[in-house]
């Protein structure tokens, strides 16, 4: 029994999980700086990002070592290196929610209409159940979850279009950069549930060991 | 290629197929009363390493002496089921075992070479069956130890007993030996687990270079051998102490160590019992 190796795995484990939350935490955050304009959650949310940064790097350090001395086969190996690159996923999202947060420093001086904020906050929450549902997928190995993270996705993407066509009805010019900046944060969070799916699937693989083939684009 | 068990009992035949070497089909294996292999059927690729894993005592150098028929030495054992050699029956009346022998080449765990020159070693099993001139003889023994991967560390003490060697070169010159009679099949039988990682490489080289002419079966208790030397891996289980083994998995190394179909498998390859 290799008790010390299974002990090394399930940490592993559970530092990529506590990654996992804080990003559910940096999107939530940057999100309401981006809606409250606040500035100061903003520089909060930019300055939290080198940690996040150094917790994926020792991840991926950590995985590098256990491959190196431990030989790990099938669901061990599937589960490491699955690990890596859901990491791999956290540390990008991570970067998605930073630039979120840039979005709101730039937009926060002046106040656009209403019903963008609100578009905006509704994206976020459902960004939020999509990362909350992927992190107990992957706590639990609970494969019919992970599947159902496509289904959840898929609202996000017409909240964007939108949110899109809603700014293209400003008609003030000097809106440019600000319908600009939050355009971009809509597509940003688009992105971060993305990330989300495509760990679903990674969890599907971990599970099973079969690489599911993904759903047709739709024309 | 994978057979059902439906397709093998159904006669359509492994053997058939050019690239099966070995056909297994339904063996039983008995010491005395105890039955310690039950209902193996699988087929061994020309042309590749199969390697045979599983706990001690779960019959794998058990079924490895099947195939040269090394059990018959042994008083009282007995077996059903058919063994094939290039389709044709190893157990038929009428087969020679020495001849098989020949044909199905043995390493083992402890080198044995003979007391005698490295070059006699070499050359024993050739002069055996009747090579007599000396330029034929050189010729085979440099080839063979060559081809074993050991022809550069004893090219110039020829005359020195072979047990003068080292263990890991020891080794080798056994392969040698066994390369010298032209064998189809090279059954391992843990053949690195007493000697040195140098050769060890060494020995994982030969039989990746060796492949291409002769088949190899490894038993080996090393996993990561297993999955370095192999292209195929058959993993055989006793689950019940007492109960006769069998064969669990048998498929393609990669698969078995990424993407394994049996729990059991699973289990032991991952170090969760064994």
């Amino acid at each position: 029994m290799r008790e010390n190796f299974r002990q090394e795995m399930r940490d592993l484990k559970v530092s990529v999980l506590d990654i996992g939350r804080s990003i559910v935490d940096v999107t939530k955050l940057s999100v309401k700086a981006l809606v409250e304009g606040d500035v100061d959650l903003a520089e909060q949310v930019i300055a939290n990002d080198d940690d996040i940064d150094t917790r994926c790097l020792a991840i991926e350090e950590h995985s590098l070592e256990i491959i190196a001395t431990q030989f790990p086969v099938a669901r061990d190996l599937r589960l490491l290196h699955s690990l890596g690159y859901i990491a791999m996923h956290f540390e990008r999202m991570g970067d998605l929610g930073v630039n979120i947060s840039k979005a709101a420093r730039r937009t926060a001086s002046r106040r656009g209409p209403q019903t963008l904020y609100d578009l905006i906050q509704a994206q976020g929450n459902l960004v939020h159940r999509v990362l909350e549902a992927m992190l107990e997928a992957l706590e639990k190995n609970d494969l019919e979850l992970a599947r159902k993270l496509q289904d959840l996705d898929e609202p996000i993407d017409h909240l964007f279009k939108q949110f899109f066509r809603e700014l293209a009805r400003l008609q003030d010019e000097e809106d440019i950069e600000w319908a600009s900046s939050m355009v971009l944060a809509s597509r940003y969070l688009e992105r971060i549930a993305d990330h989300a799916v495509d760990i679903g699937d990674r969890i599907t693989y971990m599970v099973t060991g079969q690489f599911e083939a993904p759903p047709e684009e739709e024309a | 290629m994978n057979h059902t068990l439906a397709e093998l009992q159904s006669g359509v035949a492994p053997a058939a197929d050019p690239t099966v070497k070995i056909a297994v089909k339904g063996l039983d294996f008995f010491y005395g009363d105890f039955q310690a292999l039950t209902d193996i059927t699988c087929d061994i690729r020309d042309n590749a390493v199969t390697a045979f894993i599983g706990p001690s005592g779960c019959g794998k150098s058990t079924f490895l002496r099947c195939f040269n028929r090394m059990n018959d030495l042994i008083i009282g054992t007995k077996h059903a089921g058919l063994i094939t050699l290039d389709g044709q029956d190893i157990y038929a009346p009428g087969v020679d075992p020495v001849d098989l022998r020949r044909r199905i080449g043995m390493i083992f765990q402890q080198p044995n070479p003979f007391p005698m020159s490295i070059y006699d070693n070499v050359a024993y099993g050739p002069r055996l069956h009747g090579m007599k001139k000396k330029a034929d003889l050189d010729e085979v023994v440099e080839t063979s130890l060559k081809r074993a991967n050991v022809w550069k560390e004893v090219k110039d003490i020829l005359g020195r007993g072979g047990l003068t060697l080292s263990g890991g070169q020891q080794q080798r010159l056994c392969i040698a030996r066994v390369l010298a009679v032209q064998p189809d099949v090279l059954l391992m039988d843990e053949p690195c687990s007493a000697i040195d990682p140098t050769s060890v490489q060494k020995i994982e080289d030969l039989m990746a270079e060796l492949k291409s002419s002769v088949t190899i079966i490894i038993v080996t208790h090393n996993m990561q051998q297993a999955a370095r030397v192999s292209d195929e891996t058959a993993f055989f289980l006793q689950e019940v102490m007492g109960e006769p083994a069998m064969l669990v998995e048998f498929g393609r190394t990669a698969e078995i160590f990424t993407s394994p179909k049996d729990k059991r498998t699973e289990d032991y390859i991952t170090g969760r019992f064994g």
